[in-house]
């Protein structure tokens, strides 16, 4: 290595804007104010929802990026685990009167199972046939709670009575809602952050990077594997319990569908996999987008918000291989250098 | 006593072809084990035995007082067998000091202290400046340093060592040498897969030759440089010994 290119190493080690492993930086913090202010602020409905719903997602893709960013286990799939999250916590609440509260991990601890049960049979699958593999899942899950209607309400779907309460988890106000989806978001972002800092964190980077590397280190790679996918499942699962608290309605094709879980997918990969800030990025950028065009341009454009994504994808692979988060690192590295 | 490594009728055979025909050996506690053989002759694949990252198709591995025949990679490094890989699979993705730690991990749960365990063990390779830097930057002899310093940070017991002085400048492989050297003094008991026969030749207490998945010759450097058999083996290829 020239004495240039350790200079380089050396400047873009000093980064005081964007985060880093096992710190919290001032761009986080700034970014949690602005949250807050948001939560706080007067707005009209429609700016409200689309507030929930990047929340709401921001969390969701810092879940899948557990798996996907941090392990390597690419799903096309968690779609499965949101949709298992919101039945389960839907169904003991309409059937059994439980409240969304405590369903929403009974939602989280069955998430997990089915997680660590995927990550074990798709144990010898690798890059593409692991996806296709976590895809055919999910369309297993999907007409499994299509078929089993006495318990789904197959596909005329399940309603939760708007009766807001504390108890119940319904809420007149979108202000709590966008409280709530705020508080779950941070949880994921602490989870992930806690994550990438610890020893377990790092079996994460070694078994995706090299398997038998990691092996040779003394790293156990399928226990690794298993628990970050049962823990990137328990994290859906209960974004997706929150998510039918919000909307008070699931039928299978949304919340099982391949679509959702591409844009599962999707936030994370343009944001910068492998990242605690990239999920949130992505899903700052992405939510919004697609909510407003969807809102804006109704059903005259059905489907157009695939468009985007896949647009959004392509720009992002062509010009920031490392998403979002790694082009605003660049740019701050350059901003932080010397003069 | 018992020996560190003892291996017995070790046998592995891919399809009809027998990679590893029927090796056996000892190696005791402060051995530095020379295994050297023409190409083909099975080095990798018994590495790859040992080390848990193959299953042998018969014969038997009795690591530490342990019977550990046909136990997964995870385990024999647990169990104190460190190796490098002679094509060098680094962790694409994280810096060079990280790198070290995941082996450092081993005996220190926490980040801070596997991260300065790790610099200590860059610093041994002469890789201490380099800590920070991605992988990407790192050329090939850069690389098989970071190799032996993870096994190293493992704090094993036994280590394979599988050419690590391949792509080293002369001062280079001197002071890798070197360092090889002092590691029985350590507690380390080694086996070392070399083609820079000279620098093995002149370190090794003892020598074992692999032709053809079988052992042809084991015993002191000098004598290995001598036996007709040996060479005979190595007809053909460049050979320097002594």
């Amino acid at each position: 290595m020239t004495a240039a290119a350790l200079d380089q190493v050396k400047a873009s080690r000093r980064l005081p804007v964007m985060p880093r492993r096992g710190t919290v930086s001032w761009f986080e913090i700034a970014l949690l104010v602005a949250a807050l202010v948001l939560v706080a602020v007067e707005l009209p409905q429609n700016l409200r929802d689309v507030i929930v719903l990047t929340f709401l997602f921001g969390g969701l893709a810092l879940a899948w990026n557990i798996a996907g960013g941090y392990a390597g286990l690419i799903s096309f799939g968690h779609a499965a685990f949101f949709g298992i999250g919101a039945y389960t916590s839907t169904i003991l609440f309409v059937r059994a009167e439980l409240t969304p509260w405590i369903g929403l991990w009974i939602g989280a601890l069955l998430c997990a199972a089915a997680g660590a049960l995927l990550a074990i049979i798709c144990a010898r699958l690798r890059g593409p046939f692991f996806i296709l593999s976590t895809l055919a899942c999910a369309e297993v899950v999907r007409i499994g709670a299509l078929n089993w209607a006495s318990l789904t309400g197959g596909p005329e779907g399940l309603s939760i009575l708007p009766v807001p309460g504390l108890a119940s988890m319904v809420f007149a106000s979108k202000t709590t809602y966008a409280a709530l989806m705020l508080a779950y978001l941070v949880i994921c972002y602490a989870v992930t952050k806690l994550l990438e800092a610890s020893r377990y964190g790092y079996y994460l980077f070694a078994v995706r990077d090299d398997e038998e590397a990691a092996a040779a280190a003394g790293v156990n790679p399928l226990l690794a594997r298993t628990g970050a996918m049962a823990l990137s499942a328990a994290l859906t699962g209960i974004g997706g319990s929150l998510f039918a608290q919000y909307f008070l309605y699931l039928d299978p094709t949304y919340v099982i569908s391949p679509d959702l879980s591409f844009q599962l997918a999707l936030l994370p990969a343009v944001g910068g996999l492998g990242t605690a800030i990239g999920p949130v990025m992505g899903s700052l950028l992405i939510t919004p987008l697609s909510e407003l065009l969807r809102s804006y341009l109704g059903h005259a454009a059905a489907g157009l918000h695939l468009v985007i994504y896949s647009a959004a994808l392509i720009v992002v692979m062509l010009y920031f291989p490392a998403g979002l988060a790694g082009a605003l690192n660049r740019i701050a590295a350059r901003w932080t250098r010397a003069p | 006593m018992t020996s560190l490594l003892e291996v017995r009728h070790l046998g592995r055979a891919f399809d009809a072809l027998w990679a590893v025909r029927d090796v056996s050996f000892t190696v005791e506690t402060g051995e530095l084990l020379g295994l050297i053989g023409p190409n083909g002759a099975g080095k990798s694949t018994l590495y790859n035995l040992i080390a848990g990252a193959l299953k042998p198709t018969r014969g038997d591995i009795v690591f530490d007082g342990q019977r550990v025949t046909g136990a997964r990679a995870y385990h024999m490094a647990r169990a104190g067998i460190a190796r490098t890989f002679q094509i060098p699979k680094p962790y694409r993705q994280l810096s060079v000091v990280e790198n070290v730690m995941l082996s450092a991990f081993r005996h220190e749960p926490s980040p801070a202290r596997a991260r300065s365990l790790a610099q200590a063990t860059l610093t041994d390779v002469g890789l201490g400046d380099y800590a920070a830097a991605p992988i990407a930057t790192l050329t090939v002899g850069l690389l098989k340093r970071l190799e032996v310093a993870r096994a190293l940070a493992l704090r094993p017991k036994l280590v394979l060592f599988d050419e690590i002085m391949a792509g080293l400048t002369p001062t280079e492989v001197g002071v890798m040498t070197r360092l090889v050297a002092e590691l029985p003094a350590r507690g380390i008991t080694v086996i070392w897969v070399e083609h820079v026969l000279h620098a093995i030749m002149k370190t090794a207490s003892r020598i074992m030759v692999l032709n053809r998945g079988e052992v042809i010759a084991d015993g002191a450097p000098a004598a290995i440089a001598r036996d007709p058999a040996v060479v005979k083996a190595y007809l053909g290829e460049e050979m320097h010994l002594a």
